[in-house]
C-alpha cells in the first residue's frame, strides 16, 4: 500500500514538473522567435527613421507586431499552469 | 577587411536607408515639369529638394548655372561620402572600391582641363570628390602648374603607374583616351579580384561588375562602330565580361547594323537587353542608344536589388540612380542656360 502511495506521489510530481517545463519552453521559445523577428524589423525601422523621422510611429507599430508570438506563448503557458 | 560579426542587422539597416533615399529621388513627372521652367525656377526647385543645404551654402558666392553645377557636384560627393560612412563591413570595402572610378574621372578631368587651359574654378565645378582623393587633395592637384607635376603629386596612388607611363604619349597626341581606357581596365580588374577573393557578399558584387563590364563593352562597341576606322580595337575591350577581345573586334568591324545586332543578341542573355536590341533595328542616334542602354542597366540593377534585398545591390542601385539624377539636373540646367529646345534636352535625360 505504501509503495502504491509513493508511486502516485511520484507520478503527480512528474506531471507538475512536466507542465512547468512545457510552460517554460512555450514562453522561452516564443521569446526567442520574437527576438529573431524583431531583429530585422527593428534595424530596418531604425534605418527608415534615420532617413525620414515622420515614419517613426508607423515603424514602431510594425516593430512590435512580432510581440504577439510571445504573447501566444505566455497564454499557452498560463493555460498549462492554471 | 573586417568581417561583420553582428549578423544581418547592419545590412538590413543600411539597405533600408538606401531604399528610403531612392524613394526620395526626383520622379519622372518632376523632370517633365523642370523642362518647362527657366534657370532661376530650376534653382528654386532644386533648393526645395535634397539640395537645399548646398544651394544655401553656395548662393552668396555663385549664381546661375555655376551655382547649380557646383551644388549638384557637392551634393553628389557628400552623399557618396556619407554612404561610405554608414555601410558596414565588407559592403564598405566594396562601396569604396566602386567609388574609386570617381578618382579616375577627377584626375582625368584635371589633366584635360589643365592641358586645355581652363581656369581652376571651372575645373573645380565639375569635380566630384567621392573617391579616395578628397577635395583638399584635388585642390592641390588643380594648383599644380604642369600635367607632369600633377602626375608627380599622385605618386603612391593607384592611378599613378598607368598615368606616368602614358603621359608623354597623351600630351603629344593631345588625347587622354588611351590612359582613360587603361585606367578603367585596371579598375575593373581590381574590382573582379576583390569580388572573387571570397569575402562575404562577393558573389553579388561580382554579378554587378560583370553586368557593368558588359554594358561598358556594348556601349564602346556602338561608339566605335559609329566612328569606325580599319584599326585594331582589341586593346579597348574591358576583359572579364561576356565579350573576348576577338569577339569585340569582330563585332565592331561587322558592317551591317542588323547583322551586328543579331550577333550581339546571340551573345547576351539578359532578356530586357535583348528586347531593347530588338527595338534598335530601326535608325536611332548614338545618344538615344546610350540612354536606352543605361535604362536597361538600371532596371536590371533594380531587379537584382529586389532579388538580393540585403546585399551590395540596393546600395549600388541607389548610387547609380543618384548619379543619373545629378546628370539629368545638370543636363536640364545647362540646356536651359544655352536655350536649347525642350525636346533636345529631353533626349539627354535618363528617366
Amino acid at each position: 500500500m505504501a509503495e502504491l502511495d509513493i508511486a502516485v506521489q511520484v507520478a503527480e510530481a512528474s506531471q507538475i514538473g512536466l507542465k512547468a517545463l512545457g510552460a517554460a519552453l512555450s514562453v522561452g521559445l516564443t521569446g526567442i522567435a520574437t527576438a529573431i523577428a524583431e531583429m530585422s524589423i527593428g534595424s530596418a525601422a531604425v534605418g527608415a527613421t534615420a532617413e525620414n523621422k515622420d515614419v517613426f510611429g508607423l515603424v514602431l507599430l510594425l516593430t512590435v507586431i512580432p510581440e504577439t508570438i510571445v504573447i501566444f506563448g505566455l497564454v499557452v503557458s498560463l493555460l498549462m499552469l492554471f | 577587411m573586417a568581417e561583420v560579426s553582428s549578423g544581418p542587422v547592419p545590412y538590413v539597416y543600411v539597405c533600408t536607408r538606401m531604399r528610403v533615399r531612392k524613394s526620395k529621388l526626383i520622379p519622372r513627372e518632376d523632370y517633365l515639369r523642370l523642362l518647362n521652367m527657366g534657370l532661376p525656377e530650376i534653382t528654386r526647385f532644386i533648393e526645395e529638394t535634397e539640395y537645399k543645404k548646398e544651394i544655401d551654402e553656395l548662393a552668396p558666392s555663385f549664381q546661375g548655372i555655376d551655382l547649380v553645377e557646383l551644388a549638384l557636384s557637392w551634393n553628389l560627393a557628400k552623399e557618396y561620402q556619407q554612404i561610405q560612412k554608414i555601410t558596414p563591413g565588407t559592403l564598405k570595402e566594396f562601396t569604396r572600391s566602386y567609388l574609386r572610378r570617381w578618382d579616375i574621372q577627377n584626375v582625368l578631368t584635371i589633366l584635360r582641363g589643365k592641358t586645355q587651359g581652363m581656369s581652376a574654378g571651372k575645373i573645380r565645378e565639375v569635380l566630384v570628390p567621392a573617391g579616395e582623393l578628397d577635395r583638399v587633395f584635388l585642390d592641390r592637384l588643380i594648383k599644380e602648374e604642369t600635367p607632369a607635376r600633377i602626375v608627380e603629386a599622385l605618386k603612391g596612388h593607384f592611378v599613378y603607374p598607368v598615368i606616368s607611363q602614358g603621359l608623354d604619349e597623351a600630351l603629344e597626341k593631345e588625347s587622354f583616351a588611351r590612359i582613360e581606357n587603361e585606367l578603367y581596365k585596371q579598375f575593373y580588374e581590381e574590382l573582379l579580384a576583390e569580388a572573387r577573393s571570397g569575402f562575404r557578399g562577393g558573389k553579388q558584387f561580382l554579378e554587378y561588375i560583370l553586368l557593368d563590364i558588359d554594358f561598358t563593352n556594348i556601349r564602346n562597341m556602338f561608339r566605335l562602330r559609329k566612328d569606325y576606322r580599319d584599326e585594331d580595337y582589341r586593346s579597348m575591350v574591358v576583359p572579364g565580361g561576356t565579350f573576348s577581345a576577338e569577339e569585340f573586334q569582330h563585332l565592331i568591324s561587322t558592317g551591317d547594323q542588323k547583322e551586328f545586332i543579331g550577333v550581339l543578341k546571340e551573345k547576351v542573355r539578359l532578356k530586357p537587353l535583348i528586347a531593347m536590341l530588338d527595338m534598335l533595328e530601326g535608325e536611332k542616334s548614338l545618344r538615344e542608344i546610350e540612354i536606352e542602354l543605361i535604362k536597361v542597366q538600371l532596371s536590371h540593377m533594380e531587379s537584382l536589388s529586389k532579388l538580393n534585398p540585403f546585399s551590395i545591390h540596393p546600395i549600388l542601385t541607389y548610387l547609380e540612380k543618384k548619379k543619373y539624377e545629378i546628370f539629368n539636373l545638370r543636363a536640364i540646367a545647362r540646356g536651359k542656360d544655352v536655350s536649347l529646345p525642350v525636346e533636345r534636352i529631353r533626349s539627354y535625360l535618363v528617366m
